[in-house]
C-alpha cells in the first residue's frame, strides 16, 4: 500500500519533468517545425551552468538555477537566430545543425569537467514522514518548481499575445504573417523559451538524480516518447503524455525492477500507440 | 489607395497573372471576378506579399510593397481573409480574432473586440470554442473578423462565399456590408458573380491571368455571369 503512494509519488516528479522537457520540445517542434536533437544537450548544460554556478563561483542554489535559465535560453536564442533561422524550413539542415550543437555541447562539457558524475547535491536534506513512506523534501521541492513552471508556461501560451502568435504560427505560418505576426521576432523567442525550460529542468532535477555529460541521451529519447506518445504538436497531449510516462516508469520500477521496468515502459507506450497511432491528443497527420 | 502595374505571378513554368493592372480607390469594393485558375488568389496572395512578383509594381498608400514582407504589410494596414478561410484550428474563436490584432495593445484589442461582438454576435456565443470545430460559414465570419481585428484600411477576400449555401451567402455579405459601413476598401474575389457584384462598386473580370473586361458592375456583369458557369 505505501509501495502503491510513493511511487505515485515519484512518478508525479518524474511526469512533471518530463512535461518541462517535452513542452519545449513541442514548441519548437510546433512553431518552428524543427525537431531539436540538442533538447537533452540544454539540460545537460544546465545541469553544468548550476554545477559550476555553486562549486565555482559560491552562488547560493537558487541564484545558480537561474544563472542556468539565463544561460541556456540565451544560448538558444542566439542559436536559433544565426543558425536555424535561415534553415527553418529545410529539415536535413536542421537536423544536422541540432546533432551538431548537442555534440559540441556535450564534448565541451566533457572537456571542462571530465567524464565523471559532478558532485551537485541537492542543497535540503531530509525527508517528509507520511504515515510509513517517505519522500525526499528535496523531490517534493523539484515538483513544485516543475509544476510552477508548467503553470507559466500555460500563462504564456493561453494567456498572452506572445503565446497567441506562437499558437497561430504552429497552425498556419502564412496566414499568422498576414496577420501581422513576424515569425523573425517569435522564433528566436520560442527557441530560448524552451532551452530556458530545458535548463530550468537540469538545473533542478540533476541534483536529485546525476549529472554526467551523457545524460543528455535519455533525455532527448524520453522527450522524443512523451511527444510521439502525446501526439506531435499537441501541448495538452505532451504534458498528459508526461505524466503517463512518469507513472508508468515509477510503477514499473518499483514492481517490475530496472531493466524489466524500462521493458515495460515502452511495451506500453508502443501499445497506447497502436492503438491511437497519431497519439494521445494527435490529430491525423499534421502538418510537418 | 492600391494600384497594381503589369503584375506578372509564375509558379515554376506556369504563368499565372501575365501583367496584370489592376486599381482600387479608397472606399471602393472591387470585385475580381473569374472562373478555376483565372489567377484570382495569385493577384491577391501578391499583393499581401505571400507570392513573389516576377515583375510589375504593386503601389499600396501611395508607397511601393515591393521590399515589405508579408507581416509588414499587414501592419501597413493590409487585412487578409485568405481562400478556404484558413482559420486557426487549434485556436479559440476569441483568439483566432485576437490574432488577427496583434501587437495592437490591450486597449485597441478590446476595442475591435466589442465591436466585433456587437456585428457578430456568433463570436461572442462561441468565443471559447476551437474554430477548427466550427462550420463553414462560422468559420468564414471568423476569418472576417480576424481580418477586420485590426481595422484594416485595405481588406482582401479572397472567394468569402465559397462552399457556402445561399442563407450563409446572405450572412457573409451583411458582414461585408458592415465592414463597407466603417469605410474599409475592399478588394474581393467570387466565382459566384450574382451574389458578389450586389456588393461591389467596380469590378474586373479575369481570364487565363489577363483582364477580360472592367468596369462599373452594371457593364461587368454580363460577362461575370457568364464565367460563373464556365
Ligand atoms: N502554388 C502553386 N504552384 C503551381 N501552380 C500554381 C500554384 N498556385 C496556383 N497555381 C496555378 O496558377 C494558376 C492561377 O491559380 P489561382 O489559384 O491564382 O487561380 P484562382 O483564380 O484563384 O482559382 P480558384 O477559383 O480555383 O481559386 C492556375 O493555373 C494554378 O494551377
Ligand atoms: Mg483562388
Amino acid at each position: 500500500m505505501h509501495g502503491i503512494i510513493s511511487a505515485g509519488i515519484i512518478g508525479i516528479g518524474l511526469g512533471a519533468q518530463y512535461a518541462l522537457l517535452a513542452l519545449g520540445f513541442t514548441l519548437i517542434f510546433g512553431v518552428l517545425g524543427v525537431v531539436n536533437f540538442a533538447h537533452g544537450g540544454f539540460y545537460v548544460l544546465g545541469g553544468y551552468v548550476g554545477y559550476w554556478a555553486v562549486s565555482s563561483a559560491g552562488l547560493p542554489y537558487p541564484v545558480a538555477v537561474l544563472a542556468a535559465v539565463v544561460a541556456t535560453a540565451a544560448l538558444g536564442y542566439l542559436f536559433e537566430l544565426v543558425f536555424v533561422e535561415r534553415f527553418v524550413d529545410e529539415q536535413l539542415a536542421t537536423m544536422m545543425l541540432t546533432v551538431g550543437l548537442y555534440l559540441v555541447m556535450s564534448t565541451g562539457v566533457l572537456a571542462g569537467f571530465g567524464p565523471e558524475p559532478a558532485d551537485f547535491a541537492f542543497p535540503v536534506t531530509g525527508s517528509w514522514h507520511g504515515g510509513g513512506f517517505f519522500i525526499p523534501w528535496a523531490n517534493l521541492i523539484v515538483l513544485g518548481v516543475c509544476v510552477l513552471a508548467i503553470a507559466a508556461v500555460y500563462l504564456v501560451l493561453y494567456r498572452t499575445d506572445l503565446g497567441r502568435a506562437l499558437r497561430a504560427l504552429a497552425d498556419d505560418r502564412p496566414v499568422a504573417r498576414a496577420q501581422g505576426i513576424r515569425p523573425h521576432l517569435l522564433f528566436p523567442l520560442a527557441f530560448a523559451l524552451a532551452t530556458g525550460l530545458a535548463g530550468l529542468t537540469g538545473a533542478v532535477v540533476t541534483p536529485i538524480l546525476t549529472l554526467s555529460p551523457h545524460v543528455g541521451d535519455s533525455v532527448l529519447a524520453t522527450s522524443f516518447m512523451v511527444v510521439i506518445l502525446g501526439g506531435l504538436g499537441s501541448v495538452t497531449g505532451s504534458t498528459v503524455a508526461a505524466f503517463v510516462v512518469g507513472l508508468i516508469e515509477a510503477y514499473s520500477d518499483v514492481y517490475l525492477g530496472g531493466s524489466k521496468g524500462a521493458l515495460a515502459l515502452f511495451l506500453l507506450v508502443l501499445l497506447i500507440l497502436i492503438a491511437k497511432p497519431s497519439g494521445l491528443f494527435g490529430r491525423e497527420a499534421r502538418r510537418a | 489607395m492600391l494600384e497594381i502595374d503589369r503584375l506578372e505571378v509564375r509558379y515554376g513554368g506556369i504563368t499565372a497573372l501575365r501583367g496584370i493592372s489592376i486599381e482600387v480607390k479608397e472606399g471602393e469594393t472591387v470585385l475580381l471576378v473569374g472562373a478555376n485558375g483565372a489567377g484570382k488568389s495569385s493577384l491577391i496572395n501578391a499583393v499581401m506579399g505571400l507570392v513573389p512578383a516576377e515583375s510589375g509594381t504593386i503601389r499600396f498608400a501611395n508607397a511601393d510593397l515591393s521590399s515589405l514582407s508579408c507581416d509588414r504589410r499587414a501592419r501597413a494596414g493590409i487585412g487578409y481573409a485568405p481562400e478556404g478561410r484558413r482559420v486557426f484550428p487549434s485556436l479559440s474563436v476569441t483568439d483566432n480574432v485576437l490574432a488577427g490584432a496583434f501587437g495592437l495593445g490591450r486597449a485597441r484589442q478590446s476595442e475591435a473586440l466589442s465591436w466585433l461582438h456587437e456585428s457578430f454576435p456568433l463570436l461572442a456565443e462561441r468565443g471559447n470554442q476551437l474554430a477548427g470545430q466550427l462550420s463553414g460559414g462560422e468559420q468564414q465570419i471568423v476569418a472576417l473578423a480576424r481580418a477586420m481585428a485590426s481595422f484594416p484600411k485595405l481588406l482582401l477576400l479572397d472567394e468569402p462565399f465559397l462552399g457556402l449555401a445561399p442563407v450563409w451567402i446572405a450572412r457573409i455579405s451583411e458582414a461585408i456590408r458592415a465592414m463597407q459601413r466603417l469605410g474599409t476598401t475592399i478588394l474581393m474575389t467570387e466565382q459566384m458573380a450574382r451574389p458578389a457584384l450586389k456588393l461591389a462598386t467596380r469590378g474586373y473580370v479575369i481570364r487565363g491571368g489577363e483582364v477580360r473586361r472592367s468596369g462599373p458592375v452594371a457593364e461587368i456583369r454580363d460577362l461575370a455571369l457568364a464565367d460563373e458557369y464556365l
